[in-house]
């Protein structure tokens, strides 16, 4: 094929993970290269998954490009904007694809800008138009809204794609071959400029991967109150979550954070009590199979994306939960 | 050290969410804009935060001039706002007629910062909280050469007189990560910085006299390309929502929760 190529670009991250999104963005750039007439490339950034082969045949992947380079170990966004960089200057690729993490906001963005080329955040989907146009749908306002942006200009598209806002699909009939190949990119010129003291000390097991959560909101009115979110998350075998303000007044540590500028989270069960249901938390775990909510306002945001729901106060409400959680095991 | 913070104006986001709530989000006639003028503009809270940021920096002793400095229609409220919380310089850079995106903004803030005598330390909110994308930040550190250093509960001055650094502490989803860059650098706030002081009465009296310095496009001497547009907002609407709660019924807490624990058994959902 002779366009220019969509590139799905990953790499891992601090927990030496590559996220598990990856699949997904590889389902939206397999549509996106089709519709294009372009092939689909699947750039790894650093270290390989082990099953990188297996996932690109059945995505439809027409080639497995790989940079390694010891600059990229830290994980710093200077070698990663410049080895982004060379690789567009050598490939020039019409879409780059990027599954939206912490630390993708920050280089996406940023190589960019060194592109001189356009580029969405939160991203949910993307298509490409008959003259080769992009057209990428994001959302806006927390999830209030969605906005439509087209991306103008030759140069490299990029868009970050938010979690859970595409379901991985196999390509259908025969999966691909892909063909394999090293990019050459050098790198010694970077000197990171930005100097790690501490390093953020990632501690058990992640919200994002939690199948039970029990967030609380501000309708627990007092810090201690959160313990009994905690107590039913582990009588459940869940984890703990919060919405934002009970992070801004320091009852709970940030990592506990769910929504739009904390964690996205697609747990089978997600209890949420207290919550008023604002677009941005929702952002964090409408995703989830089922939600259940206790909130006294009948009027809540929250049933609106609740399968249950229970009017009702959830200082009365979680004691009696912890109870019957305990009780039926 | 000069510090410059970038702002923006934004509907306010409660409102907004109370709106969309209420199912009376309307997008105007041009098919991308919320047309609610009862909606509040506001200073973005993350920017507002920053200049927050700036603020406890002179507090904790930095000898330092702070400009606020927003691209946008008509933002001499925000700016007013700046000026009584403490800004010492407000500038207002007038959109170009061709029509812009984040490019463009920071484009224009990126100029008018190397054109207004530079800065030791930028910065800005980590997102705007109407379109979420936070890649202004971004392009503006690319068009200066400065490290980017995203999402800070908290910025304090490192380094020595002669080759001042800061020292951030940046909000990562694996918990807290302490860096240090040179300046001149950019940094993006957090929420996590804490509440933003009020003005006092009296700044803000003496604020409305402050004229803030109108910049235009024209004046930044920047090139054809940096005007050009590349990711054009061309729609704006409103997601449906697929609302089918089922209430569970019921007298007492107690038989609440065994309704609900029952249901979530039934669906496999808990053990
Ligand atoms: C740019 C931006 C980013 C944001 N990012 C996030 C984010 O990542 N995560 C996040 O959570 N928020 C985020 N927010 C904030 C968000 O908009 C909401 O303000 C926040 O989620 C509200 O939290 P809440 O539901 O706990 O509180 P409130 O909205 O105050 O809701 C409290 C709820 O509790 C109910 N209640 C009160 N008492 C009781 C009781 N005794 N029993 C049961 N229910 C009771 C009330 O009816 C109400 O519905 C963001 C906002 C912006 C602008």
């Amino acid at each position: 094929m002779t366009s220019a190529a969509v590139v799905v670009c990953t790499w891992r991250g601090v927990r030496g993970e590559i996220p598990e999104e990856t699949e997904a963005a590889l389902t939206l750039g397999r549509k996106v290269s089709s519709a294009l007439g372009a092939d689909l490339h699947w750039l790894v950034v650093g270290t390989a998954p082990e099953a990188d082969a297996e996932i690109a045949a059945r995505q439809g992947v027409a080639a497995l490009e790989r940079i390694e380079d010891a600059k990229l170990a830290g994980g710093q966004a200077d070698a990663f904007v410049e080895a982004m960089a060379q690789y567009c200057a050598q490939r020039s690729p019409r879409l780059l694809l990027f599954n939206q993490t912490f630390d993708t906001r920050l280089v996406a963005a940023r190589l960019a800008g060194r592109l001189g080329s356009g580029a969405v955040m939160n991203g949910v989907d993307v298509e490409a138009e008959a003259g080769g146009r992009l057209r990428v749908t994001a959302a806006a306002y927390g999830g209030d809204t969605r906005v439509v942006y087209e991306l103008a200009g030759e140069k490299s598209c990029i868009v970050a794609l938010l979690a859970n806002a595409v379901v991985p699909q196999p390509v259908e009939g025969a999966a691909s071959s892909p063909t394999r190949s090293d990019v050459a990119v050098d790198l010694s010129g970077v000197e990171e400029r930005i100097r790690v003291l501490e390093p953020a000390r990632a501690e058990g097991l992640r919200l994002e991967d939690a199948e039970i959560i029990v967030a609380g909101g501000r309708g627990l009115s007092s810090p201690e109150n959160y313990k009994l979110v905690e107590q039913l998350a582990e009588a459940l075998g869940g984890m703990a979550g919060a919405s934002r303000p009970l992070v801004d007044d320091g009852w709970v540590d940030s990592s506990r954070q769910v929504g739009l500028t904390g964690k996205i989270t697609r747990p089978g069960l997600y209890i949420a009590a207290g919550i008023s249901g604002a677009s941005q938390h929702m952002a964090g775990c409408a995703a989830a199979k089922t939600i259940a909510a206790i909130n006294t306002d009948p009027d809540a945001a929250i049933f609106r994306y609740a399968r249950y729901g229970i009017v009702g106060d959830c200082l009365e409400i979680l004691p009696e939960l912890i109870r019957a959680a305990k009780q039926g095991r | 050290m000069r510090i410059v913070v970038c702002a923006k104006q934004v509907l306010d986001p409660d409102a907004v969410n109370n709106y969309a709530l209420a199912g009376r989000l309307v997008i105007g006639e041009d098919g991308k804009t919320l047309t609610q003028t009862t909606i509040p503009q506001l200073m973005n809270a993350y920017d507002e935060q920053a200049l927050e940021a700036a603020l406890r920096l002179r507090d904790a002793g930095a000898d330092c001039r702070i400009a606020v400095v927003s691209a946008g229609t008509d933002p001499t409220t925000l700016l007013r706002h700046a000026a009584a919380l403490g800004a010492d310089e407000i500038a207002a850079i007038s959109l170009p007629s061709s029509g812009q995106d984040y490019h463009v903004i920071a484009a224009l803030l990126a100029a008018y910062i190397r054109s207004s005598g530079g800065a030791d330390l930028v910065l800005c909110g980590r997102q705007a909280s109407d379109d979420d994308q936070g890649v202004v930040p971004a392009l503006i550190g690319e068009a200066l050469g400065m490290p980017v250093v995203t999402v800070a509960r908290s910025v304090e001055r490192a380094g020595s007189s002669d080759r001042p650094a800061v020292r951030v502490t940046r909000v990562t989803p694996d918990g807290d990560e302490i860096v240090e860059a040179a300046c001149p650098a950019l940094v993006t706030i957090s929420n996590e910085l804490g509440e933003p002081r009020y003005p006092t009465a009296a700044r803000k009296l003496a604020a409305r006299r402050m004229k803030p310095t109108i910049v235009s496009p024209d004046e930044l001497s920047l090139r054809p390309e940096d005007l050009e547009p590349r990711a054009l907002l061309t729609r704006q609407y409103v997601p449906t929502v697929q609302g089918h709660c089922e209430f569970v019924p019921g007298n007492t807490p107690a038989e609440l929760a065994d309704r609900l624990v029952g249901l979530l058994r039934e669906d496999k959902l808990l053990q």
